[in-house]
């Protein structure tokens, strides 16, 4: 065996040793993101820029406003959306998209307990009386 | 190389698997919840019993009487002999959650329905009201 | 054919008990009151949570020894003498007064809605081109205070016109109010004030409706008020408490619960302007 054969083989060697240690890391960074990636979708906070943010804070003002044209608006969800705002501003997205969702399901919650109601019925406790 | 890449394929499939249930199980904890049979864990209740306690969250003292809590109301019964009471933890919690669901009329907060707490919140707050 | 005569009378009767009347709605109240304090006389609702708070009754009469809201009376007289800008005064917007309280609120026929004694207070500044007053703070406490004073032993007696269905209308929503749930904590006003009355959230007791509406305006001692308020301005606090959006004070919502509130006290002598907690 030449010098040279010598010199290729250890090449090889210390190459497939990289690619090892390259593919070693892929797997680890695939992994990771795919851990990353799923918490973030759990959270719901898989895309938080700007279009994003601004998307959900119009659903919630939508919601708020069906609240509030049948007398079910909660008491912080304008709050809430102000809030959302500031954070937009402040470069905040994620904490936007957050409080933006809060108050959409405030909005819907709080229309849906208005218009289950939207007949009036006297309790039990008090139908008794008359 | 040809191990490697059977290696990066598994976790791909393990992982994806894991996520995948993650996702599909989270809108069950959210109704109907799993009750856990583990014993109670110390933190986990001290963790219930401040929100439980507290008057900005839970704030069940506004209307049970709970241990020795401060002013304690009377609207709903004393949270006492809460395992006679409710023997399957998972009734209690979903009382917590929603106690307009069995009674209409029921005057309690429909604490879970309406977001008052988080689903972990009920949760810890379940283990500690358990407990009394 | 006796099947059908027999579902038409179930529907008539059905229809009959869900349209309850303003007097049956009261007495509904009453007997359901009196089953839960049995020894509380008539006249004791118009003193509210203390007609059922023997220990809150005690403080209570200590701070009527020396009443917190009588420089409010004081001001509100003066307001009341003082001409506007243009000459005229309270005075001529109401010949009968100042002891007018128990007029109101009644039902405006020309304008078509329920008029409170504030918004009366402000048509009368309105028309004379002074400045409306703001309905929760600030300066309409004293001469609401001198008016309540006035108005003392007068008998609440608010009426519901046959004649015109927009005023059943009026009645139908505020009792329709009373008895929705609403905010992230679910409470109706009746959830507290007629199922839990008597009972307590934390330290305070829940009082009866019959007698909500007798001693207005008040004085709270509480941190956030240590003033007098008006009737509109406890409305706000008690939707905010259960965590929703309040109403205007003295847009319709809260003039046609007002009315609805304030037949359930007819009968009830006037003692306002109040003290509480």
């Amino acid at each position: 065996m030449s010098l040279l054969d010598k010199y290729r083989i250890r090449q090889a060697e210390n190459l497939e040793k990289t690619m090892n240690r390259v593919q070693r890391w892929a797997a680890v960074a695939i992994v990771l993101g795919l851990m990353a990636g799923s918490t973030a979708l759990l959270a719901g906070e898989m895309k938080a820029d700007a279009a994003t943010a601004s998307e959900a804070i119009t659903r919630a003002e939508a919601a708020q406003k069906k609240a509030d044209s049948v007398n079910g608006e909660w008491r912080d969800t304008g709050k809430f959306i102000k809030n959302a705002k500031k954070a937009v501003e402040e470069g905040d997205y994620a904490k936007a998209i957050r409080l933006a969702n809060k108050a959409e399901s405030e909005g819907n919650l709080g229309y849906q307990q208005a218009v289950s109601q939207s007949k009036l019925e006297i309790p039990s406790y008090l139908k008794a009386m008359y | 190389m040809r191990k490697m890449v059977r290696l990066v394929s598994t976790l791909v499939v393990i992982t994806s698997a894991a996520w995948l249930t993650a996702c599909s199980n989270k809108p069950v904890t959210k109704q109907e919840p799993a009750a856990m049979a583990a014993p109670s864990d110390p933190k986990i209740v001290a963790a219930g019993k401040a929100i439980a306690t507290g008057r900005s969250q839970g704030n069940c003292l506004a209307c049970h009487m709970i241990e020795d809590g401060e002013s304690p109301g009377n609207i709903g019964p004393p949270l006492i002999a809460m395992k006679a009471r409710f023997p399957d933890k998972a009734k209690l919690r979903a009382q917590i959650w929603d106690a307009t669901a069995a009674n209409p009329e029921s005057a309690m907060v429909p604490f879970g329905r309406f977001k008052v707490l988080t689903d972990d919140e009920i949760d810890k707050v379940v283990e500690y009201i358990w407990t009394l | 054919m006796k099947k059908l005569l027999i579902s038409l009378a179930v529907l008539l009767v059905t229809a009959v008990s869900a349209q309850a009347g303003p007097e049956e709605d009261r007495m509904a109240f009453i007997k359901y009151y009196k089953g839960k304090f049995p020894n509380v006389p008539m006249e004791e609702y118009a003193n509210g949570a203390y007609a059922i708070d023997p220990v809150g009754r005690e403080n209570w009469e200590a701070i009527e020894e020396f009443p917190p809201y009588e420089p409010f009376i004081d001001r509100g007289q003066v307001m009341w003498e003082k001409p506007f800008a243009n000459g005229k005064g309270y005075k001529d917007c109401f010949p009968d007064g100042p002891a007018i309280a128990h007029n109101y609120p009644r039902w405006d026929r020309e304008q078509g809605l329920v008029m409170t004694l504030p918004l009366a207070l402000n048509q009368c500044r309105k028309a004379n081109s002074e400045k409306p007053l703001k309905y929760k703070k600030g300066p309409i406490n004293d001469i609401l205070s001198y008016i309540a004073f006035q108005s003392r032993g007068k008998v609440v007696n608010v009426e519901v016109p046959k004649d015109d269905p927009r005023a059943m209308a009026a009645y139908e929503d505020g009792k329709k109010f009373y008895f929705t749930r609403r905010g992230q904590l679910n409470f109706s006003c009746a959830t507290c004030h007629v199922q839990n009355t008597g009972l307590k959230v934390r330290t305070e007791i829940l009082s009866p409706s019959v007698g909500h509406i007798t001693h207005w305006p008040v004085y709270r001692s509480k941190v956030d008020w240590g003033t007098v308020g008006t009737l509109h301005r406890r409305f706000t606090g008690c939707n905010k408490n259960i965590r929703a959006k309040p109403m205007k004070a003295q847009g319709p919502e809260y003039r046609n619960l007002e009315y609805f509130l304030s037949y359930l006290s007819n009968g009830l002598e006037l003692n306002g302007p109040g003290a509480r907690k």
